[in-house]
Parts: C-alpha cells; sequence; structure tokens
C-alpha cells in the first residue's frame, strides 16, 4: 500500500486506514488502488482550474471529513415512497441498513439486487465484470475519491429480457458532522432488459457525501434513473454518474437539486452503439447560499445516436448555478442527433448563473443543438395573467412553478412525478396547496 | 362606461399619443382604425394597464373610476378584456388550468362564488363550440404552439368565458382567413348586449363588415382625426387614409 502513504499529508490521509477493506476481492483493491494513485495526481480542485471556474470549494477544502460510522435512522425520517409497490434499499452513512430496507427475495426471476459489499464478498458476475467499467470523468478527482474509499452501496443486475415493473429506490441518508459518505453503485442490465431506479440523497448536519453510480446498459435495454439531491442545508455533495450506452438501448434520466449548501454531479454517458438514445433532465430549486453544479459530457461513439440534455435552475437570493455541457461526436459517429439546453429563471438580483454549452463535433453529418437562456420571469406572461384578473403574486407562483413542473412532464413514474410536484407547489406555489 | 379625456401618453419622450378623447357608452360598438404606429394598439395597453408608457397628461374613467389608477388585475376584475394583439405563449401553463383560474379569481373579487372543476368544463366547453375551438386546446399550455388564428380564437374564448362588461379587441383579425374571422366575429356578435361596451381596433376595413360598429373613429398620429358611423370605415377603404394625411381635419367628437 505505498500508494497510500503518498496521501498521508491530505486531509484525507486518516480515511484510507479504517476502510473495512482487506477482504476486498482483487478487482476492488485493484480499483482502491487506482482511486488513491489518481486522487493523489488530481488533489482538491481549485479555482484556477478551468472546471472549478465558477464553483468555490475552498471553503470545503480547509476542513478534514473522517469516514463516517453506520449510525440508526428512525423511519419517519426517510423519504415518502415514490409509489406504494417500490422496492426500498436504505443505507446511513454509506452503509446498508437491512432493518430500513424492504425483503429481497421476492424479486421477479433474471432480477437480481444486492449490496455492494455481498456481491464483493460473493464475487458475483455482475460486479467483477462490470464495477469501474463505465466510461470516467478523468480529471474529476471525485470519481477518484470514491473509487479509493466507496464503502456499500448496490448491485443491480437485470438479465437479459427480464423486466423489473415496480421502481427500486435507494435511501442514502447523511447523518452527522464533518463527516463522508461514499456510496456507490452498479446498475447493469442486459440485453432487453428494463428498470426504473431512483437514487435519492438526504441527511442530517454538515456532512460532505461523495457517491457515484455506473449505468451499464446493454443492447435494446430500457433504463429509467431518477436521482434527487435533497441533502441538509449545510451538505457537500460531490457526486458523479457514469453510464455506457450499447446499441438501441435507452435511458431517460431525471435528476433534481434541491439541497446542500454546494452539490455537483458531474455526469458522463458514452452512446457506444447504433441507435443509443438517451435524455437527461436537470431540474435545480436553489435558494439563497447555495450552489448547484452540473458537468455533463455526452460522447457519440457510433452512428444514429440521440442525446437530449435539458438542464433547469430557478435561483432564490444569493444563490449560483453551474451548467458545463459537452456533446462530442467522433468521425464515426454519423446521424447523430444532440442537443443541449440549460434555462435559468432568476428570481433575484443577487443569483447568478453560468451556462457553458460546448460542441466538438468531429462528425460532418449530425444534428446538434445547443442554447442557453438566463433571464427573469417574463413581464409580457406576467401582465398576460394579471390583464385576465390574476393577482401578480399568483401570476409569479404560476409561472415559476410552470417553468420548473415542465421537467416533469417526460417523467413517467405517476408516483414519483406526484412527489415531486407536491414539493414545486410547496415551494413556488403555495396558495395552491 | 369608459371616458377617455385630453390623453397624453409617451415612451421614453416620445410623444405616442396626443390629446385622445373618447367615449363608449353601455351597449356600443366602437372601431378605431387607423395605420400601423398611428398609436392604437398603445391606446389599448394603456387601458389594459401595462406600466411601460408614461402618461402625461388626460386621464380614463370606467365605470366612474380613476382607470390608470389600478392594476390591471383590478380593472379585469371590474369587467375590463383586453383581447392581446400578439397573445402571449405561457409553456407549462395549461389552457384549462389558466382560465379556471383567472375566472375564479375575478368570481372571488366580485363576492360570487367560485366555479369548481365540473361546473367550470361545462361552462368552458359550451363556450368553445361558440368558437369552434377543439376541447384538445384546453390541455395545451396556453397559446404554445398554437397557430396565429388559434391565438386569436383563444382570445376571443376567454372573452366568452370572462364575460366582461367591456372588452378591447386590439387587431384580433390580423392574419386571419375569412372562414376565422367568421368565428371571431360571431363570438363577439353573441355577446352584444346592451350593457356591453366593445372598442375594436383594427388596421383594415373587413372586419367591421362582420362585427359592425356603431361609431367609427380614424386615427392618425395619435390623434383622433375623424369620427363617423360604419359608412366611415367604408369610404376609408375606398379612398386610403391618404385622404386624412393630406387633409387633416380636427376630431368632431360626436359622443364626448
Amino acid at each position: 500500500m505505498a500508494e497510500l502513504a503518498d496521501i498521508l499529508e491530505h486531509p484525507f490521509q486518516a480515511e484510507f486506514q479504517k476502510l473495512p477493506g482487506r477482504q476486498d476481492p482483487a478487482l476492488i483493491q485493484q480499483l482502491r488502488q487506482s482511486g488513491v494513485q489518481r486522487f493523489t495526481e488530481l488533489g482538491l480542485p481549485h479555482r484556477r482550474q478551468e472546471a472549478w471556474r465558477f464553483t468555490d470549494l475552498s471553503a470545503f477544502t480547509g476542513h478534514q471529513y473522517p469516514l463516517a460510522q453506520p449510525v440508526p435512522l428512525a423511519a419517519d425520517r426517510l423519504p415518502v415512497r415514490s409509489s406504494a409497490d417500490a422496492i426500498r434499499l436504505v443505507f446511513v452513512n454509506g452503509y446498508y441498513s437491512p432493518s430500513l430496507s424492504d425483503d429481497l427475495s421476492a424479486l421477479p426471476h433474471g432480477v437480481t439486487v444486492t449490496t455492494l459489499s455481498a456481491a464483493a464478498i460473493e464475487q458475483t458476475d455482475a460486479l467483477t465484470s462490470a464495477l469501474g467499467q463505465a466510461p470516467t470523468v478523468a480529471d474529476y478527482p471525485f470519481v477518484a475519491l470514491n473509487d479509493a474509499l466507496f464503502t456499500d452501496g448496490v448491485v443491480v443486475h437485470i438479465a437479459a429480457g427480464a423486466v423489473l415493473e415496480t421502481p427500486l429506490e435507494l435511501v442514502y441518508h447523511t447523518h452527522g458532522q464533518a463527516i463522508a459518505a461514499y456510496p456507490r453503485n452498479l446498475i447493469v442490465l442486459e440485453r432487453g432488459a428494463q428498470a426504473t431506479v431512483i437514487e435519492e440523497h438526504q441527511g442530517q448536519g454538515r456532512y460532505f457525501t461523495c457517491p457515484q453510480t455506473e449505468i451499464l446498459l446493454a443492447d435494446a435495454a430500457v433504463c429509467r434513473y431518477h436521482k434527487l439531491q435533497q441533502e441538509a442545508d449545510e451538505a457537500w455533495h460531490l457526486g458523479s454518474l457514469r453510464c455506457y450506452l450499447s446499441r438501441d438501448s435507452q435511458l431517460s434520466a431525471h435528476l433534481l437539486s434541491a439541497g446542500g449548501r454546494l452539490s455537483r454531479t458531474e455526469i458522463i454517458a458514452r452512446l457506444d452503439g447504433e441507435g443509443a438514445d438517451c435524455e437527461f433532465n436537470g431540474l435545480s430549486l436553489v435558494e439563497d447560499g447555495q450552489l448547484v453544479d452540473y458537468h455533463a459530457c455526452m460522447e457519440h461513439a457510433k452512428p444514429h445516436g440521440s442525446s437530449r440534455q435539458m438542464f433547469k435552475s430557478i435561483l432564490n437570493g444569493k444563490s449560483r448555478a453551474v451548467f458545463d455541457g459537452l456533446i462530442k461526436v467522433v468521425e464515426q459517429a454519423q446521424k447523430t442527433d444532440a442537443s443541449q439546453t440549460c434555462r435559468n429563471l432568476l428570481l433575484s438580483r443577487q443569483a447568478l448563473a453560468n451556462a457553458n454549452p460546448r460542441l466538438e463535433i468531429l462528425a460532418d453529418d449530425v444534428k446538434c443543438a445547443h442554447g442557453a437562456t438566463i433571464g427573469y420571469l417574463d413581464p409580457d406572461a406576467l401582465f398576460y395573467l394579471r390583464s385576465r384578473g390574476i393577482s401578480e403574486a399568483e401570476a409569479h407562483s404560476m409561472l415559476v412553478f410552470a417553468f420548473a413542473n415542465e421537467q416533469l412532464e417526460s417523467l413517467d413514474s405517476p408516483g414519483l412525478r406526484q412527489r415531486l410536484e407536491a414539493l414545486l407547489v410547496e415551494r413556488y406555489y403555495p396558495s395552491n396547496l | 362606461m369608459l371616458k377617455i379625456e385630453n390623453l397624453h401618453v409617451s415612451v421614453e419622450d416620445t410623444e405616442i399619443l396626443k390629446g385622445i378623447d373618447l367615449e363608449i357608452r353601455p351597449g356600443e360598438v366602437h372601431a378605431i382604425m387607423g395605420p400601423n404606429g398611428s398609436g392604437k394598439s398603445t391606446l389599448a395597453s394603456i387601458i389594459a394597464g401595462r406600466d411601460d408608457y408614461e402618461v402625461s397628461a388626460g386621464g380614463i374613467q370606467f365605470l366612474g373610476e380613476d382607470l390608470l389608477e389600478l392594476d390591471p388585475e383590478d380593472r379585469a376584475r371590474m369587467g375590463l378584456f383586453l383581447a392581446f394583439q400578439y397573445p402571449v405563449e405561457i409553456p407549462g401553463v395549461n389552457n384549462l388550468y389558466f382560465l379556471k383560474a383567472a375566472l375564479n379569481a375575478q368570481r372571488k373579487a366580485r363576492g360570487e362564488d367560485e366555479l369548481d372543476a365540473m361546473e367550470f368544463w361545462e361552462l368552458v366547453t359550451e363556450r368553445m363550440r361558440r368558437v369552434q375551438m377543439d376541447e384538445a386546446f384546453l390541455k395545451r399550455p396556453v397559446n404554445e404552439g398554437f397557430s396565429g388564428g388559434e391565438k386569436k380564437r383563444n382570445e376571443i374564448l376567454q372573452m366568452s368565458v370572462l364575460e366582461p362588461r367591456f372588452a378591447v379587441l386590439d387587431e384580433t383579425d390580423s392574419g386571419l382567413d375569412i372562414d376565422a374571422l367568421k368565428t371571431v366575429a360571431d363570438g363577439v356578435n353573441a355577446m352584444r348586449s346592451p350593457e356591453r361596451g366593445f372598442l375594436v381596433i383594427t388596421h383594415y376595413q373587413r372586419l367591421l363588415d362582420y362585427i359592425v360598429p356603431d361609431v367609427v373613429h380614424v386615427m392618425m398620429d395619435g390623434r383622433i382625426v375623424r369620427t363617423g358611423d360604419k359608412d366611415l370605415a367604408k369610404a376609408l377603404e375606398a379612398e386610403g387614409y391618404a385622404l386624412f394625411r393630406e387633409n387633416p381635419e380636427p376630431a368632431i367628437a360626436q359622443h364626448a
């Protein structure tokens, strides 16, 4: 473990020694070691780096975040179920909580859901063949950090042609002061398999969480993935989502950010088969003192792929939203159809949004569109509503709610949609409760 | 019911309306015709309550109240309606929800019971048949992706549902084919009554074949330069605005 010695001077140094990793199989040991090495090379980000120009981590990097320990959690702290039949797994401080989780013994044929720690002991095929195999973001230190330190999470494997009808709900609760949690998930859908996964983050205290999820879709697999970030007000959330899409596979993702002091999710999707299709719908509800950052990269590696990114933010008080989106199309990925839109609604004069859409297109027969808007509520729309007798306050609420609610239109989990709609009404349209 | 006296309005130091006098009584339909840039739409916006204009002199009384002191929503609640020249698209708000919210806001302000979903549905579908709109429009966001004609029909639908005491139609005919024009006119004519007033602003005489006005005003360069009956519109159609440009006559305030 010579690599560990290299980072002894680092604030994270103490964690590596505490990790329950001695029984890890060789695969995981390698992953951890390579994580340590890459993290040591990259170091913690600072604002002189282009990718961190608008996202200031200086208040984060000055502190130590010892690895969180498992703690008990009262069941009433858990979020409302997204649907009555959802299968729920709960992790507290990055550790599995069997008592708060549903029984996994009655899953349909072809569907395997286990904890990552159990999969590691059993050395399941899903784990050994797929963990760490999704495309990565080489310069993002928090992928490396999670590789080095992940504690537990979920491994989902859906066999070829199998369909998991009920949504799988993964809840990550972090609880404590100045502690760190490193959850990790692996979602593998074989040929033609289908599943819906909801990943939820919440907590109490001033903690740091560094989640990582890998999604690997074989030919014609269909995955709906929804991530809800509703961390505690003082929390740091620095996560990553790594996706690999084979031929004709589909990924539909909805990403909500509504909590945390600073949250960033780095997304990469490689469309590595003809006809692969993905969409990312981001919705950030950013309040005073908060920052939400999405960095998304769509890599079109094969022809006839399509990707759609639509990221919206609503900014209140002194808040900030950062979006950096890249569409990459390699030379052979002809007939790619990619779009990228970032829309920011400013509700205060102190709010700030940065949008950085980028294209790197080497193929010559593609359709790529991108656009970004940053602005206040449309005065013409406000006037139109008021001219019909709707009060100014009501018109305001109606428009803000509508701006956000549009992002839920493509969400085809009715229960989850209802939950999120209720959240939007409560926050932006209280007169309509 | 609407009385405009010596109204002067400017935008960024440019005077657009240079002393308008106009009175419309219940049951009357007035038309204002005029070339582009004559100030017709500014007048409509001022009546409805847009605040990006400066009124430098004069005023507007509506049902005895000082209209310019009221917020747009309060004007609407008193029974004022503007059919917009360019109806605004409102993504994410569906038409049905919007219409119900508007009607109930007005009813509430007048101390009437709000309509529940069922009662409102009956009302709105009945009014939709009047303007020959498909129910599918209720599920769509307000004006979003509507054609020009569909937007104008939607304005008339809103008017039919809200049943204002006084309505301003700002170039509701522009961009309409003849069938749509007839539908819109039928929608307006169905609402004509001895208690209700209309101000129809148009660029073309054609609309006035279908909505026959009691009084026609010609507006040029921020002033009403001629007032007459429906034949004035026909004369205008035949001779054009040039006549008024070359021989400006003092405004004849027939109804003042």
